[in-house]
């Protein structure tokens, strides 16, 4: 291109003038296309990387199930986080959620002896109640989403010991609760059924509804929002709402997967759940969360952590790497976010 | 013909294109020491761009600058600032919660003791010699510049660049939602600098403003600067055929005689809203086909009267009646439901979404119109563009496209996405606070077209304003507003300039 520019017999300056804008074009195409897709081609290149590390254990069908099954859980929190988010509310409580619906189901289960369906029921009506709670004290009295969920996160924890002494429970959990985390459908185990339809519904919600136009719109300007007739208290409210029910969601999965209750199950879901939200704000629409990017996300977390745990790298050797990856995907997405 | 003294900024052969549009197209510019040029053209014509380059907020694609002769990068606000270039923007560029003195000297390194612990007394010292220069004796260094008019918050803006030693001075509508005498006292602060030799630049909507203060006038059309020159080979007439670019001339004053009917049906009647110490006990009514002037200085109650009216800010006191009936408004949604809607004076903060799109923001309020059946809340986009691109054609929006982000339209235009927001609404009131601030000449006369026409459709529309030839033109009725109450009411031929002069300001001269 510079040769051409400079050949002789073209007009020196308008041909310059032109190329360099031709040039200046091309970069900000570039750097736009890095910017919306640069995670999917990193996505991409880890996937080959692994598979050729480990032909015959990474790139099989079993394998590809397993990581499915184990993102499951983390999509349907992360999925549910974006919706608080794209309103700019923090929740730091859906961990704790995780742990609190879980145990109360598989109390209610072995010590009360309840049908499985009515302590599910219960653990869903304990996230709509922590939801609604959050959503009072934040957009109704006006607490900050940070420091309210960080309090709640903490009164969770304390419920959740209220149920199961911080004891391990094994027995007595029902087999029709069993079978919602273990059982398969199609060749698939009913997690990732469940997490495709609430990532589903999360899409169409936040991407072709009204309410979710509004989401975005209080996110961007509350108050320009506010005079426009949009209900700002009531949708900020709806966002704790989404993301609590998802997290007991998670807690029932997890408990019938492992059919049993360990304390405290759901606050290592936390940090990745937001890594894979910020993550996926990268991908598709540069700067906005969005569920399509936040399902890209998890996914990237989910074959990181296999296949470097398949690599059989000591323990320390996969946080620093997948911290150093995290790192690297976040700053080239949004260097080429500034940029465009 | 060349003038003595080497020009203070000259600007040559400056391009800068964005995503879809060229907001400099090879632009030629300069100013003199100690001149008052003003800076004029429409929304969009590049003036904001060119003011922006020069205060190192953006970088320009081609082109130099010379300071002073010399060839300068200007890469960055502080060098900038470093270069003597001092800028007062639209929006208020002073940190709120800090005192004047603060402001003032923010950034310029304050007066210390032991090197390390802020000598208050010095600094206030120091702000204080500096106001009294500018003669603005009534700003008080120990205050909180959010407790300012915003007046007084400009001159604080004003004084920052003077504590600089600023060589070059840009106003970027530094009358709008003044008084007319605040903007009296702004000219001669202007003039005062001018003859201290600080160059300065006036960029305003207001072209009586251009007549009175500027010595010399570039107008700006399609990112060129189409012409420079003494502003006294000008007048009014030949100025907007410049802006325009067309030889036509827009009219002095609409004929308003369509509008002089029989008063409609009572559709708003607010009875004694207060909120003490801003507005007290105000009660008026409105009826269909009516256009109703407020009329008030900045800070006379009048922005803070509408937000108590739409539930945007709450009511200690007072009634509202839609159509003879008692409702209950406590939020905007309320008060949209009631068919009441309010276009705010502040659009960035309060009217548009800037990172949605001129869709999405055109439609945000009357979303639920597009719905595919009325139980479907999923908005068909088809639909919505449509609308949307009607809007852009009706109101003459500059966008590169409704599906660009207002934050990269030019303020006026931004104005205008955030009045075609509420004109599908389908309320009965309309309420229009300073709906022309900042929009250029024929950006105005469409404002006021659409107001017209609401209120021949049969709507009540309310129009604010501190421009009160604007209200002559325009209205039927005029309540003033002084100190939160009001103080008269004009009808038909009695709205004159002349009358609401001496209503607003009747007793604050005594």
């Amino acid at each position: 291109m510079n040769r051409a520019a400079s050949a002789p017999g073209a007009e020196p300056s308008e041909g310059a003038a032109a190329a360099a804008a031709r040039r200046r074009e091309m970069v900000d195409r570039l750097n736009s296309i890095l910017a919306r897709y640069g995670l999917l081609v990193a996505f991409a290149v880890m996937i080959l990387a692994f598979s050729l590390a480990k032909p015959d254990s990474f790139p099989t069908w079993d394998n590809t199930k397993s990581i499915l099954t184990a993102a499951a859980p983390a999509l349907i929190v992360a999925a549910g986080l974006t919706v608080p988010l794209v309103m700019q509310d923090f929740d730091l409580s859906f961990g704790s959620m995780i742990g609190l619906a879980g145990g109360a189901a598989v109390v209610l289960m072995s010590e009360d002896n309840w049908a499985w369906p009515a302590a599910a029921i219960v653990a869903l009506a304990l996230g709509l109640a922590v939801g609604l709670a959050n959503g009072f004290l934040i957009s109704y009295l006006g607490g900050s989403s940070f420091i309210i969920t960080l309090a709640m996160g903490t009164v969770l924890v304390g419920l959740e010991y209220v149920f199961t002494d911080q004891e391990t429970i094994f027995s007595g959990v029902a087999q029709g609760y069993i079978d919602i985390g273990q059982g398969e459908f199609l060749g698939l185990n009913n997690q990732i059924w469940i997490a495709a339809g609430i990532a589903i519904i999360l899409w169409v919600l936040l991407d072709k509804s009204e309410v979710g136009r509004y989401m975005y719109a209080i996110g961007g300007n509350p108050e320009a929002a506010r005079l426009s007739g949009v209900r700002i208290r009531r949708i900020r409210l709806t966002g704790f709402v989404i993301v609590a029910v998802c997290a007991a969601i998670v807690g029932i999965l997890l408990t019938a997967q492992a059919a049993s209750s360990v304390p405290n199950t759901g606050v290592p879901y936390l940090l990745p759940a937001f890594a894979a939200v910020f993550l996926g704000s990268a991908v598709f629409r540069p700067g906005e969360f969005n569920i399509p990017g936040t399902v890209v996300g998890v996914l990237f977390l989910g074959v990181i952590q296999t296949g470097l745990t398949m690599l059989q790298l000591e323990t320390y050797v996969i946080n620093l790497v997948q911290g150093a990856i995290l790192i690297v995907a976040v700053l080239v997405s949004q260097l080429g976010q500034r940029a465009a | 013909m060349s003038p003595p003294a080497p020009p203070l900024v000259v600007v040559k052969g400056l391009v800068k294109r964005y995503p879809g549009v060229v907001a400099l197209d090879h632009a030629e510019w300069a100013i003199a020491a100690g001149e008052v040029l003003g800076l004029v053209g429409k929304n969009g014509a590049g003036k904001s761009t060119l003011i922006k380059i020069l205060a190192g907020a953006t970088q320009p694609d081609e082109g130099e600058i010379l300071i002073g002769g010399e060839p300068t990068h200007i890469h960055s606000p502080r060098q900038a600032t470093k270069l003597g270039l001092s800028f007062v923007h639209q929006e208020l560029a002073d940190v709120p919660n800090l005192t004047v003195a603060e402001n003032v000297e923010l950034g310029l390194g304050y007066p210390k003791r032991l090197g390390v612990f802020l000598d208050r007394r010095r600094l206030r010292a120091k702000v204080r010699a500096l106001l009294d220069r500018l003669g603005e004796e009534g700003i008080d260094p120990k205050a909180r510049v959010d407790d300012l008019s915003v007046a007084h918050q400009r001159m604080v803006v004003i004084a920052r660049g003077m504590a600089a030693e600023a060589r070059l001075l840009v106003l970027d509508e530094p009358s709008a939602s003044l008084s007319n005498e605040e903007i009296e006292q702004l000219h001669r602060v202007v003039r005062g600098l001018a003859e201290g030799g600080v160059g300065i630049v006036y960029v305003t909507h207001r072209l009586d403003e251009i007549f009175q203060i500027t010595d010399r006038v570039s107008v700006m059309r399609d990112g060129k600067v189409v012409l420079s020159c003494p502003t006294d080979d000008l007048n009014k007439a030949s100025l907007i055929a410049h802006i325009t670019g067309s030889a036509e001339v827009a009219p002095e004053k609409r004929d308003r005689a369509v509008l002089t009917a029989e008063r409609g049906e009572e559709l708003l009647r607010v009875e004694g809203v207060t909120l003490p110490g801003v507005v007290e006990d105000v009660s008026f009514d409105v009826r269909a086909g009516e256009l109703l002037g407020i009329a008030g200085l900045v800070g006379s109650g009048r922005t803070e009267l509408v937000r108590l009216i739409v539930g945007a800010d709450h009511r200690a006191a007072g009634r509202i009646l839609v159509r003879g009936r008692d409702v209950r408004i406590s939020s905007p949604s309320d008060s949209r439901r009631h068919g009441i809607v309010l276009l705010p004076e502040d659009r960035r903060r309060q009217g548009a979404v800037l990172d949605f799109s001129v869709r999405k923001n055109i439609t945000l309020p009357v979303l639920p119109s597009f719905r595919p059946t009325r139980a479907v809340p999923l908005p068909q986009v088809r639909r919505e563009r449509a609308s949307a691109r009607d809007m852009v054609s009706r109101l003459g929006i500059v966008a590169a496209g409704i599906e660009q982000p207002v934050r990269y339209l030019s303020g006026g235009n931004q104005q205008k996405v955030v009045l075609a927001k509420w004109l599908e609404s389908g309320a009965d009131v309309f309420i229009f606070d300073e709906p022309t601030h900042g929009i250029d000449v024929e950006g105005k006369d469409e404002v006021y077209r659409l107001m017209e026409e609401l209120a021949l459709a049969g709507r009540a529309v309310i129009f604010i304003s501190s421009e009160f030839t604007e209200l002559v033109g325009a209205c039927n009725r005029v309540l003033v507003m002084r100190e939160g109450r009001l103080v008269g009411e004009l009808d038909g031929d009695d709205v004159t300039d002349q009358a609401l002069v001496e209503r607003c300001y009747a007793d604050a001269a005594a």
